[in-house]
């Protein structure tokens, strides 16, 4: 460790040709001449892009940064439609909340770093990275180097300790400090020096850190303050003889000790409920006990009642009731028999299951959710910038007072020095600025873990900032609106036998619509070359020429008119019509009723027929049908003109309009979360109406928790500076230091209450 | 397999196709299959024009 390490952001500072930085990266999904095209215009049109140069040939792209950031060229290639081949890790760091901001934006000025994004709350640290300029040894390096403590193993990164380590030196604080009371000035010294300088190192070294990195943090007033009392009680005791108080020094000292150990012990508790379910006890059917994350694809496993499922598996033998509501939100027990799926984290409330493990470790849905949520209560509101800045001049300004009201009290009141000087002290014990750093990720950790009870996944935490921009929701139709269920209402034969061939056909797709045809028919005839087209399904049955599919798809390959919401052609002539219906979804109904109040709402399908209009009517919305893919997204960015977006459909289908919508709430269908795309998961239709409310609470909240604190510091700060000295009022540092300590106590709590 | 409106080699695992008068077409991108569906006789009659602007 040496100067050379700081040189970098210095340097920076100090002549910004320096940002100047070239990366090659490796782009996925570019295989033709418009794709170079393409990326090279959506690249170039970044500010701070210098220069681009898109190779098809090596599928790399070398851009040159003058300013710009390497996270816009990344989500500028993605909304084109590319991909970039990044690499991340996952750490956990002891950061204060008060550095966390500067810590992340280091990172993000490492070369090759993409994106890093902390929880202050937790440690957390997720960092994406370009593997062809850089790698996470030398990210995790270089983090290290800045003094912080990184710890990438699996383990430390759900198993949290803090609270086992605050403990210990909390111990010795609180055995000690007692002693220093009695009045024998030479064992308050001895018994001192313990407390403030073993009990208190966490916190003389984190003032050394945040100052060697250019920040201030509450570290810095609670060794500052601890220090100047116990410095000042030392030269009293060697020289002035004018009053000790090495006791005020120790239980400062162990009462913040106390505030952040229960402030520890708050936040892994809130974990706890999630950490639970990662790891659980597993019966396998050889009696051996394992932990669930030890568990193997084909391994057998014994749940009885009142226990946990502990991986997602499906029953083998017996029968019972399970609670899925973590990934249903349905509080009610389901009957489970042989064959059906079970979730690992489900509770089995009656009965005896064996269950044959079908997923395990980082597979398994909880781990896939466990995951998404990490990433998610990272999540940065614009909110905490104006956090930051109250942060980033709170501390000075602290030390600022404490010099202030000291001059004043000595020089101008002519108090005593050991008065000034526990004044001083006081103030430096009694502001707390970790409250507006909590504020936040607090409140947001909270009302995540709430949506998640009800079976709500929230894999992008900026998405809840967002939502309270959406003006206008646009659902998709087919499965999300309707049941999904389609079915064949209506049909004409015009040759005899089509439907016969149409139906083996269909019978090769999993569409809805397919499934429906599917059914009319039982007798298999045998198909070639089948394709699946948008619109519609094509093949060779038993020698004929059989194209199933929407009028528009008809009319380009058909001879004929078309009269149905789908046709089947046979050797290119229309030889069927058929008509289907959808019923609506009992939930849609209701909740679209509700969010038409607040609400723009378009129902965007891709379906044609007359039956979508019915739809629409009957729920009395706007309707854009016969919509590709592609114009979905289009009328998405159209609609985004008018303020926020949010696209309610399936994840898998709809996963372009879901990922340029401002808010893409994919509609779950499966256990595999990863494969959806979009930033919030909901396990019903039902559910969004939850979601919304649970995110004007988490707003509130942490305008709550940011007054709080700003309240909490205006009222003690003026105290402890000994505004009501006249009335006989002062506060000892000791106890301006309970007052500190609460006051993030306090924030963690309150946003609890949500 | 050409893409008709651009003239890049595609293979059939292309995800961008489309049914024209019996006969499927495969793109390279979603730019080209909207392209063609516009106005697919000028694409079959008078061959690939190149990249189409976006």
């Amino acid at each position: 460790m040496g100067d050379h390490d700081k040189k970098p952001t210095d340097d920076v500072l100090a002549n910004p040709l320096r940002l100047r930085r070239e990366e090659e990266l490796r782009i996925l999904g570019m295989h033709c001449a418009t794709c170079e095209v393409t990326l090279t215009k959506a690249i170039s049109a970044i500010q701070g892009v210098k220069d681009t140069r898109v190779n098809l040939a090596s599928g790399n792209a070398k851009v040159v940064l003058e300013g710009g950031k390497l996270k816009d060229v990344v989500s500028a290639i993605r909304k084109a439609g590319y991909d970039v081949a990044l690499q991340k890790f996952t750490g956990k760091v002891i950061v204060s909340e008060e550095e966390s901001t500067r810590l992340r934006q280091f990172i993000e000025e490492l070369d090759g770093v993409v994106s890093a994004k902390i929880n202050p709350s937790s440690g957390i640290v997720i960092v994406e990275f370009n593997p062809m300029t850089t790698s996470s040894e030398r990210i995790q390096e270089e983090i290290r180097k800045k003094g912080y403590k990184l710890d990438i193993a699996e383990e430390k990164l759900s198993k949290s300790s803090e609270v086992r380590k605050l403990l210990l030196y909390l111990l010795v604080g609180a055995l000690v400090s007692p002693f220093t009371l009695i009045g024998i000035p030479i064992l308050q010294l001895l018994l001192s020096i313990p407390v403030v300088f073993f009990s208190g190192m966490r916190f003389h070294l984190g003032a050394y850190r945040a100052i060697r990195n250019k920040t201030m943090n509450m570290d810095v007033l609670v060794s500052l303050s601890s220090l100047t009392a116990w410095v000042y009680s030392l030269l009293s005791f060697l020289i002035l003889h004018s009053g000790y108080f090495f006791d005020s020094a120790s239980l400062l000292v162990t009462f913040i000790l106390a505030g952040k150990t229960l402030e520890a012990y708050i936040k892994e508790m809130s974990n706890r409920d999630i950490i639970t379910l990662q790891s659980i006890k597993a019966r396998k059917s050889t009696g051996e006990i394992v932990d669930s994350r030890k568990l193997k694809v084909g391994d057998v496993v014994i749940v009885k009642s009142g226990e946990l499922v502990p991986s997602d598996g499906i029953v083998d033998d017996g029968e019972g009731y399970i609670v899925e509501s973590i990934y249903t939100g349905e509080p009610s027990a389901v009957k489970k028999v042989k064959g059906d799926p079970v979730i690992g984290g489900s509770t089995l409330v009656s009965g005896f299951l064996s269950i044959y493990v079908t997923r395990a470790g980082d597979r398994t849905y909880m781990a896939q959710v466990i995951e998404a949520l990490r990433e998610a209560e990272t999540v940065r509101m614009p909110i905490q910038d104006l956090t930051d800045k109250i942060s980033f001049v709170f501390v000075p300004s602290i030390i600022l007072i404490s010099l202030i009201s000291f001059v004043v009290w000595f020089y101008i009141m002519h108090q005593t020095l050991t008065f000034s000087v526990l004044i001083a002290v006081a103030i430096l014990a009694s502001a707390c600025p970790c409250g507006f750093g909590l504020a936040t990720p607090m409140a947001v950790i909270i009302g995540i873990r709430r949506l998640l009870k009800k079976g709500i996944i929230v894999k992008n935490g900026e998405s809840l900032e967002k939502l309270k921009n959406v003006r206008t929701f646009v659902f998709d139709k087919t499965g999300t609106i309707t049941k999904g269920e389609i079915e064949v209402r209506k049909f004409q034969e015009y040759v005899p036998g089509t439907l016969e061939l149409a139906a083996s056909l269909e019978r090769m797709s999993s569409h809805p619509i397919a499934r429906a045809i599917a059914t009319l028919s039982s007798s298999a005839h045998r198909v070639e070359n089948f394709e699946e087209i948008e619109g519609g399904v094509y093949g060779k049955v038993d020698g004929f020429e059989v194209l199933v599919g929407k009028p528009e798809l008809i009319k380009r390959n058909c001879e004929g008119e078309t009269s149905g919401d789908v046709s089947v052609c046979v050797n290119w002539k229309i030889s069927a019509d058929l008509w289907l219906s959808d019923p609506i979804r009992e939930d849609a109904r209701e909740l679209i009723g509700d969010l038409k109040k607040r609400y723009k709402i378009v129902i965007a399908t891709g379906d044609s027929s007359l039956y979508a209009d019915r739809v629409a009517q009957e729920i009395g919305v706007e309707l854009r049908k016969g919509l590709s893919p592609e114009e979905k997204v289009e009328l998405v960015k159209k609609l985004k003109s008018e303020g926020g977006v949010a696209f309610v459909g399936d994840g898998i289908n709809d996963a372009q309009s879901l990922k340029e919508a401002d808010v893409g709430i994919a509609l779950s269908t499966g256990t595999d979360i990863a494969k959806y795309a979009g930033d919030v998961v909901i396990p019903n239709l039902g559910s969004l109406k939850f979601l919304l409310r649970q995110l004007s609470k988490t707003v509130r909240k942490i305008k709550e928790n940011i007054i709080w604190a700003l309240t909490y510091n205006a009222i003690l700060v003026p105290i402890a500076a000994g505004m009501l000295y006249s009335l006989g009022i002062i506060l000892p540092p000791q106890y301006a230091a309970i007052g500190m300590a609460m006051n993030s106590v306090s924030v963690t709590l309150w946003s609890f209450v949500q | 397999m050409k893409d008709p409106v651009c003239g890049m080699e595609v293979g059939e695992t292309s995800n961008y196709k489309t049914m024209y008068k019996g006969k499927i077409y495969y793109f390279c991108s979603s730019h080209c299959k909207v392209e063609f569906e516009k106005n697919p006789e000028v694409y079959i009659k008078e061959g690939p024009k190149g990249m189409p602007d976006n």
